[in-house]
This record gives structure tokens, C-alpha cells and sequence, in this order.
């Protein structure tokens, strides 16, 4: 009985993609977790909006997972009417942090995404206005949410 | 008038004073009176507080956090503790559950109020109704200072519980100060929301439809006054909501009247919300001890609020270390701005009209910047 509209979600997304679909899976009651290529994206995230109602965007952000050498993209949507969120990941390269952009599918990634260019430097194609949004314009210190970024005060990792 | 309309646009920019527009600037392109488009400029307070986070144990990390939102601290708080304790595995007691509902319930006031005395000196020219809100506050900050310690930026809630017990001889006095707020709840309908002025200024402004709400994630009280009613606090409920009997406040206008009224229908609810958290609060210990000494486990958890200006989400991923190894922040007003940069592109929006409409969104842009 527990958590069985979230199994169905996750089976649905699973049985119409099956080789895409890196991982998915019911992380509570509310939370699910899929893993797609990043060269699919766009139709998953296509088949998630239109067929399984996750019609709502909440923010985007990345995870710097450095020892693996990659990032991890995470796109955070609600489905108004089923009221789960969906976190969509996808992993890419950490020497060639490109990744699709999400905003021909939902529009209010625009910010999101820009944020996580500005903070870890990954490019997303096809966002049409990829500015800075949060650091100064003519910053150059680099990408400050890098595990890398050296911190100049006492804080220092 | 034969001019092409390319070249009768200009460019207003906007702040980042702070009056009116705040820590933040606004690029405004206009054609006479009509917006063309809005372009926020947003990071004049940006402090990477997702950064500082990964640099402090779990039990400092309340203290940045809090720091985003300085009239709605304790939902900021509750939103990291909570994805805290998501990742411990361990849920406060079912006392400390109560005493922070009343303390999140005041913090929505608190800042309701204040964006009510913003939202009403932007609409008309009304500095009185600036300065009720601001003495009215005053009550609730006495008793939080007896309850935490501090006026605001409480930091009382730690992972765990809360920081100390509720005294229960300040009962009274809380229940008196709720009848006497709704009093002044009362004048403020009759003073303010069935004024003509206020009425000819707001209403059928920034007209925001359900579905481009949705569409365009908009946050908190500026989407259940387009008509949808997503509230975490009915959809998921944490703490002591799902024993505790309120309404979720929808208004299906969906314009800047609306955006108002609905925070100010949110404060009749808090107050509902408070009392009765006050009178069935249980007895027993608040808080269950966690070091910030050991490891914490390996894992995720992703935790949502409703805070006052909406959904706050904190997801915290950890790598077994003592501190967290990511953690981000999803705010309310970031989100919010997004949807006044895309407004004029829906509704028509008259330069004379940006203030009620940016006000009727109550951002707090060092939400947006964290």
C-alpha cells in the first residue's frame, strides 16, 4: 500500500525507457530519484512533463563529485496533481561539463541553470540566455561550488 | 507616432537603493508607459551561504541558513534541521514538534506583516499602515525573546528538538496577545483591504492564470492566490501539522489584490494554527541529543517547508564526513522573480503598476541571492 503511486511512476518511466533510464527509484514516500544518459534528457524530461504530470519545476542544481571526476545535474520537479517530487539527475564528464538544456521543456529553469553555470561551469546547450546571475559580471575567480574553488579566508577546505 | 517601436524603448534601471526595490536592480524596458520586459539583476547580497555550509558541522549550519531570510527565520532553520534529521534518521519529540510550529506559525506572521506594511506603502501612498504593522510585530517579537531568547534570528531549533522548553506560564499572555492581534486583524481589513484606493491600485494587476503559475513555478502565497492550492504543509506534513486543523488559503483572481489579501488570509490562519498548537501542546522532553562530533551517515535527504514566502527545499548529500558534502538551497523568491521577469509578457503591466506588482510577489531578495 505504501509508496504505491511512487513505485508506478518509477515503473512507468522505467518500462518506456528502458535503456536510458541509468537508475530509478523510490527514495521515500514523495522523493524519486531517476538517472537518465545525458543524450536523452530532453525526451525523458519530455515523457515526464506530458505523460506522468510533473508539470511543476522547482530549481535545478549540481553536485561536484570530484574523486569520480564528474558532475551531477539535478533537476527538482512536482507533479501538482500526484504531489511527488521528481529529482532528475544526469551525469556528466567533469573535463567536458556540457549537459542539454531543460528550458524548451520547463521555461523556469532559466535561473536555475544559470546559477549552476555561474557556480560550477557547466555549459548548458541551448538555454537561450546563459548569463551570469548571481556573481559579479566581471568576476574571475572561477567557479566557486567546485570542490576545487580555494577558499582565500580561514575557512580554507 | 510614425516611429518604429524599436527605437521609442527605454531602458529604466531600477535600484539597488534600498527603497522601493531593494538589494536588487531591475531593468525595466519600457515603450511610454507599458513594460516591455523585466530583467532582475540579482547577487548584491549573495554570501554563498551553499558553500559555508559545506564547511560547517550540521549543528553551526543553522546559524548561516537562518541568515537568508532574516523575518522568517525559523522556517529557514526548520528546512535544514529537518533535511538533517531526514539524514540521522531521527524525528524530534512529539513536544518539540508543537513548540516549533508555534514558532513557525509566528515567524509567518511576523513576515506577512511586514510585507503587508511593504505592499501597502507601495500601493497608494499609505505610510500609516507601514507603521501599524511594524508596532503590531511587536507583541510577537516580545514573546519570542521570552520563548528563544532573541528577537529574531532565533537559532533555537537544532536537530533534534528545540534549544530549550517552552515555558508554559507565558501561555496566557500568548493566547492574549492572538485575541488581540486578530483585533487588529480586523482594522486592517476594514482600513485596508476594503479601501478604494487600494482597491483601484491593485486589483486586475499583474493578472498571473493558474496554469502559467504553475508553469512558471511560482512559490507560496503567489500561487494559491492564482487559484492552486499546493501547500507543503497539507501535502507532505511535517511537524505537528497533519494534527493540527487550517485551511489552505486559495483566491482565484490570481492579480495583485489577490497576492495581498491571501497573506493577509494566511495570518488569520496562523493565528487559528497557534492556538490550537498552544492548547493540545504535550508534555514530555524537546529534544533528543545529537553530537556534531560523529560522522554523518552516508546518504541524502531532501527536506520541504513551507515558509512564509513559500516552498523552501534543503538537500543535503553526504558523503559519511562530519560535514555535509552539498547542500542546496531552493528559495521561494528566486523562483518568484522568475515569474515577475516573464509577467509582462502575459499580462500588461503599466510602469506606475511595478511597485504594487513587485510588492504583491513579497520578494526577500537575500533569499534569492543566499
Amino acid at each position: 500500500m505504501k509508496e504505491e503511486v511512487e513505485k508506478e511512476l518509477v515503473e512507468a518511466i522505467k518500462s518506456k525507457f528502458p535503456d536510458v533510464i541509468e537508475e530509478a527509484e523510490v527514495l521515500r514516500s514523495k522523493r524519486i530519484s531517476v538517472t537518465v544518459k545525458v543524450d536523452k534528457i530532453l525526451e525523458v524530461a519530455r515523457f515526464i512533463r506530458d505523460e506522468l504530470g510533473f508539470d511543476y519545476p522547482i530549481s535545478a542544481g549540481a553536485v561536484d563529485y570530484i574523486k569520480e571526476k564528474q558532475f551531477q545535474v539535478i533537476y527538482y520537479l512536482l507533479s501538482s496533481k500526484k504531489k511527488v517530487v521528481l529529482m532528475l539527475r544526469v551525469n556528466i564528464p567533469r573535463d567536458r561539463p556540457i549537459a542539454p538544456s531543460l528550458t524548451p521543456v520547463w521555461s523556469a529553469m532559466d535561473f536555475h541553470e544559470r546559477e549552476t553555470w555561474e557556480m560550477f561551469g557547466i555549459t548548458f546547450k541551448g538555454h537561450p540566455n546563459l548569463t551570469r546571475l548571481l556573481l559579479p559580471e566581471d568576476w574571475e575567480g572561477g567557479y566557486p561550488l567546485r570542490k576545487d574553488f580555494k577558499l582565500s579566508s580561514k575557512e580554507g577546505s | 507616432m510614425s516611429e518604429e517601436p524599436s527605437k521609442r524603448v527605454m531602458r529604466i534601471s531600477w535600484g539597488p537603493q534600498h527603497p522601493m526595490s531593494g538589494q536588487i536592480r531591475i531593468l525595466v524596458d519600457t515603450d511610454g508607459e507599458r513594460v516591455l520586459n523585466i530583467i532582475p539583476d540579482l547577487g548584491f547580497t549573495h554570501r554563498a551561504i551553499e558553500k559555508i555550509l559545506e564547511n560547517r558541522n550540521v549543528v553551526q549550519g543553522v546559524v548561516p541558513v537562518e541568515r537568508m531570510v532574516m523575518v522568517d527565520t525559523a522556517n529557514n532553520a526548520l528546512a535544514y534541521v529537518r533535511a538533517v534529521e531526514e539524514l540521522l534518521g531521527i524525528e524530534p519529540p512529539k513536544r518539540a514538534q508543537y513548540i516549533r510550529v508555534i514558532i513557525c506559525e509566528v515567524c509567518r506572521i511576523l513576515s506577512h506583516l511586514y510585507g503587508f506594511g511593504l505592499g501597502a506603502e507601495s500601493g497608494g501612498g499609505y505610510p500609516a499602515v507601514f507603521l501599524w504593522s511594524t508596532a503590531d510585530r511587536e507583541p510577537f517579537l516580545d514573546l519570542m525573546e521570552r520563548i528563544t531568547g532573541t528577537r529574531w534570528s532565533y537559532s533555537f531549533f537544532v536537530p533534534g528538538g528545540v534549544y530549550r522548553d517552552f515555558p508554559d506560564k507565558i501561555k496566557d499572555k500568548f493566547l492574549k496577545t492572538l485575541s488581540y492581534f486578530e483585533k487588529r486583524l480586523e482594522t486592517y481589513r476594514r482600513a485596508w483591504f476594503e479601501n478604494k484606493i487600494f482597491e483601484a491600485r491593485a486589483k486586475n494587476v499583474g493578472v498571473l492564470k493558474p496554469e502559467d503559475a504553475i508553469r512558471l513555478g511560482a512559490a507560496g502565497p503567489s500561487l494559491r492566490s492564482s487559484g492552486v492550492s499546493l501547500d507543503v504543509r497539507k501535502n507532505e506534513p511535517y511537524e505537528a501539522y497533519d494534527e493540527i486543523d487550517f485551511k489552505v488559503v486559495t483566491l482565484p483572481e490570481g492579480d495583485s489584490y489577490a497576492r495581498l489579501f491571501a497573506r493577509y488570509l494566511e495570518m488569520v490562519e496562523s493565528v487559528k494554527i497557534i492556538r490550537q498548537a498552544i492548547e493540545n501542546m504535550p508534555s514530555g522532553p524537546y529534544r533528543k541529543s545529537v553530537s556534531p562530533f560523529k560522522r554523518l551517515p552516508k546518504g541524502e535527504a531532501y527536506a520541504r517547508v513551507e515558509a512564509a514566502r513559500g516552498e523552501l527545499g534543503v538537500h543535503i548529500i553526504s558523503d559519511g564526513g562530519f560535514k555535509p558534502y552539498r547542500v542546496k538551497i531552493t528559495s521561494p523568491t528566486l523562483r518568484n522573480l522568475y515569474v515577475l521577469s516573464q509577467l509582462p509578457k502575459i499580462s500588461d503591466i503599466l510602469l506606475a503598476d511595478l511597485p504594487v506588482i513587485m510588492y504583491s510577489f513579497d520578494p526577500w531578495y537575500l533569499d534569492a541571492d543566499r
